[in-house]
């Protein structure tokens, strides 16, 4: 995988390409702000940008407008957008609008296996979308909600379908076979009055849509 | 230039004339001059004299001025006969002293034609001026002629005059009557004289008016003078030293009067000059009137001259006095001093208005406006914390620098307020000084109500500024915590996994123990994130209705949330959010609510929150407890919170913040 990095704290910018390449991707460029970064995208157009929200000039949002700007110009570079807290509202709409894009909070990089996997998922068109924003997607229902007749086990196979894993990337997570959370997701999609779809993007795409509309 | 400074030059010789011509005869006072009492030496000196004092300091201000010439002139009529008796003998003296009387009256009533600008009235009345001439000429001429022997102690004096041809001829002729129309003519020209000024005072305005009244007032001295001077004739035969002093008065009074007008200084005093005169003349009368009537009546009674009627009279006329003064001072005050009178009396009537709490100190502005007539006339109040003018609202305001007068006002010598008017009210300082000192003590109270409301706002804005400030720095420290420690706890978390997997094969005994490590960092950060979100949510930024939604998902109890999508001010949406927050803490930990409700809705730029829980009810504000420092953060906005919480009815609390964007 080719992977650019934008995050403007030199050691963690040096610690990420170290696990980046420890695990054998390229890692093609390190850079600490949102105008190298547009300049690096567009010289190696790589598989991956690895974007902090917070960079330099002003440390407001430079990294997610960045990511919109890759995602509309470089519509073949995944982007995987790195912040210290939950920004949900962006980061849903661009989870939902598009493949190829992730949200992750930084501390998911400390659980190396996951954060390569959500990595390697977006490089390659899908999303990752960090739990903490689907568990707040995934607020306790109130009256009529139709999520509130998904079963406990349900709710939690939503939520990582949410986060953009794949049946074996759930199966794994829950010591279940894929087998069943085949059948859960289909009783899932069913009740919530979704397609039902065998792409996991489409399915993740489907899923959030929907939880935003129940949020918003 | 030069025909200015000749003229200049040529009032100085005429002047000094008229003092040596007098002073020839002072110098013999027994001679010409004897038929003066010793004592009224000095004052005819000063009486003949003033005009040619007052005519030379015009003319050296303003040598055209005819004006100075008419005095000077007058003056000079009037002494240069000492000379001339000097030369030609006593006969003719007294020949001139019997027959130039006119000549008193002759400059004033002149003044009275051309007063003040040295021109007549319209081209007109120089007919009438020159009739006057001729009255006046032709009177002392045929009084001159007059063949008749001095009386009295010049009995033996000779008149040069005594057989001349001319009133002989006019004596056979029966021409001599003439000096009845002549009398007429002079009688004439001095009503012709009152008319033209009184029509130039009904077309004067401002300074001219000033100085037409003087004139008006020391005018009036002239028919008294001719009255008492006739009545003396007729009674005496001869003008009385009674009388004499009194026109001697005239003529020092009419001088000074004129020099005062045409020079402009104390111009304004004529307005108090009068009123008094007017008071006292009237008092005066008044008060002889009624001194006359119990006097006379009392005596027809008592009979004789009773020493009891007179007290009884002096009694009532010390009882009547004080009374009356006010009485007859309201009444020319009404009269004579409309503006003044009325003035005073709107702001008195206000000063009653705000004690009936039915008007606000702070309108005296327009009051005072209203009482000079002046519609554009402001009113600044002076504060002297910050050395600046404020309006009536309490707006620091710099008066603007145009074409009104600009007047400041005082109080015990400090500065209280700053009056902008019309220039013109200059003019009638009566009416400004009359209003502004009637309304001095309305001015004073409402620059001191302007002055704490500005203190009061601005204590107000500070308490606001401290709780934004307090909110800025809960941003600051948020991003801190985000940026600084909890960045560095992730990097050394990548560290410790990098380190893990360089492990080599018999050090691998240790990657469980940096497991749990990076786990205990993983914790730190999420510590670091939950504090980080309490000291100011970050999805603030994202507006009230997002950041209470998040709240609603950690809350442990359901909490309905029904905000709206728009926008206010960062502090208002901070203010709103906090308040909901310590309302739910307290709604779950003390009131055990097992459901909340926060209700936010804008309406006429106030953001309205309610939030209400069915819990046990019987919240109070304490000092120093919660809900004292929630009622603190939403003042400071300028808002209003109100909590309704009986026991065991649940709690209400509702809060209205301003948001004016």
């Amino acid at each position: 995988m080719r992977v650019v990095i934008a995050e403007d704290t030199v050691l963690l910018r040096e610690g990420l390409a170290g696990l980046l390449e420890d695990a054998g991707h390229t890692v093609l460029a390190r850079v600490g702000d949102a105008e190298a970064l547009l300049a690096v995208v567009a010289e190696h157009e790589p598989e991956l940008a690895i974007v902090d929200v917070r960079m330099p000039p002003t440390y407001e949002d430079e990294g997610m407008r960045a990511a919109v700007e890759i995602r509309k110009l470089h519509p073949n570079v995944g982007v995987l957008v790195l912040s210290q807290h939950v920004e949900s509202r962006f980061a849903i709409e661009l989870v939902s609008a598009e493949g190829g894009f992730g949200y992750l909070l930084k501390d998911r990089v400390l659980d190396v296996g996951e954060f390569l996997d959500a990595a390697d998922r977006v490089s390659r068109g899908g999303s990752a979308l960090d739990p903490e924003v689907v568990k707040q997607l995934l607020a306790p229902p109130q009256g009529d909600d139709p999520l509130a007749e998904l079963t406990p086990r349900e709710r939690e196979v939503l939520g990582l379908v949410a986060e953009g894993r794949t049946n074996a990337s759930i199966a794994k997570e829950l010591w279940l076979t894929e087998k069943t959370v085949e059948t859960h997701v289909r009783s899932i999609l069913g009740k919530l009055d979704l397609p039902q779809d065998g792409d996991t993007h489409r399915r993740v795409l489907a899923v959030v849509t929907y939880l935003r509309a129940s949020v918003a | 230039m030069s025909c200015m400074s000749g003229l200049r030059i040529a009032a100085w010789v005429v002047a000094t004339a008229s003092v040596v011509s007098l002073g020839l005869g002072l110098a013999d006072i027994h001679g010409v001059m004897d038929w003066l009492p010793i004592g009224l030496a000095p004052f005819v000196a000063v009486a003949w004299l003033a005009p040619a004092a007052v005519g030379v300091v015009i003319a050296n201000r303003q040598p055209r001025n005819r004006i100075a010439w008419v005095l000077l002139l007058g003056s000079f009529a009037l002494t240069v006969q000492v000379p001339l008796s000097l030369a030609l003998g006593e006969g003719w003296g007294l020949q001139m002293g019997r027959a130039l009387w006119p000549l008193l009256y002759a400059w004033p009533i002149a003044i009275t034609f051309v007063f003040p600008d040295g021109r007549f009235l319209t081209p007109r009345w120089r007919w009438i001026g020159a009739f006057g001439v001729i009255s006046f000429v032709g009177m002392m001429a045929i009084a001159m002629l007059d063949p008749e022997p001095f009386e009295g102690d010049d009995a033996s004096v000779a008149n040069p005059l005594a057989d001349n041809a001319v009133s002989a001829w006019m004596e056979d002729t029966g021409l001599w009557l003439i000096w009845v129309v002549f009398w007429l003519g002079i009688l004439g020209t001095l009503v012709a004289g009152s008319v033209s000024m009184v029509l130039r005072l009904r077309r004067s305005t401002g300074v001219e008016r000033l100085q037409m009244m003087w004139l008006a007032w020391s005018a009036a001295l002239i028919p008294i003078g001719l009255v008492l001077c006739a009545a003396s004739w007729t009674v005496f035969g001869f003008v009385d030293y009674l009388v004499f002093p009194f026109l001697l008065l005239m003529q020092v009074a009419i001088a000074a009067s004129v020099g005062i007008a045409v020079l402009r200084y104390r111009l304004y005093a004529i307005e108090r000059i009068v009123n008094r005169t007017l008071v006292y003349a009237s008092l005066t009368f008044l008060l002889l009137a009624v001194y006359a009537v119990i006097t006379v009546g009392l005596g027809v009674f008592v009979g004789g001259d009773s020493t009891w009627v007179v007290a009884v009279a002096t009694l009532a006329v010390a009882v009547a006095f004080r009374p009356l003064r006010a009485r007859i001072q309201d009444l020319v005050d009404r009269r004579f001093r409309r503006a003044r009178y009325e003035g005073v009396r709107r702001v008195r009537s206000f000063e009653d208005e705000v004690r009936d709490g039915v008007q606000a100190p702070e309108a005296i502005g327009s009051v005072v406006a209203e009482a000079l007539g002046d519609p554009l006339a402001d009113l600044y109040f002076w504060l002297p914390e910050t050395e600046a003018y404020a309006d009536a609202t309490g707006e620091a305001v710099e008066p603007p620098l145009d074409a009104r007068a600009r007047r400041e006002i005082r109080r015990d010598d400090t500065r209280t307020a700053l009056l902008l008017h019309d220039p013109t009210l200059l003019e009638r300082r009566d009416l400004l000084d009359g209003v502004l000192s009637a309304a001095g003590l309305s001015i004073e109270m409402a620059r001191l109500r302007v002055e704490v409301r500005i203190q009061l706002a601005e204590v107000e804005a500070s308490r606001t500024r401290i709780v934004e400030a307090g909110y800025e720095e809960r941003r600051r420290l948020e991003r801190d915590l985000h940026d600084g420690a909890q960045q560095r706890l992730v990097s050394l978390g990548v560290q410790l996994r990098r380190l893990q997997m360089s492990l080599p094969r018999e050090a691998q005994i240790l990657s469980p123990a940096l497991d749990q490590i990076v786990d205990e960092v993983g914790s730190a950060i999420g510590d670091l994130r939950q504090i980080a979100a309490g000291v100011r949510p970050a999805r603030l930024d994202d507006g009230l209705a997002a950041a209470l939604r998040d709240l609603a998902r950690t809350t442990p109890v359901p909490l309905e949330v029904d905000a709206p999508q728009e926008r206010v001010a960062a502090s208002v949406e901070a203010a709103a959010y906090f308040v909901a927050c310590e309302a739910i803490t307290n709604a779950v930990k003390h009131g055990s609510a097992s459901k909340v409700a926060v209700r936010a809705h804008r309406e006429n730029g106030t953001l309205h929150v309610r939030i209400t829980d069915d819990g046990i009810g019987g919240a109070t504000v304490r000092r120093g407890s919660g809900l004292a420092g929630l009622r603190d953060r939403v003042a400071a906005h300028g808002g209003t919170f109100e909590i309704v919480s009986p026991r065991g009815g649940g709690t209400t609390l509702q809060v209205a913040i301003p948001c004016e964007s």
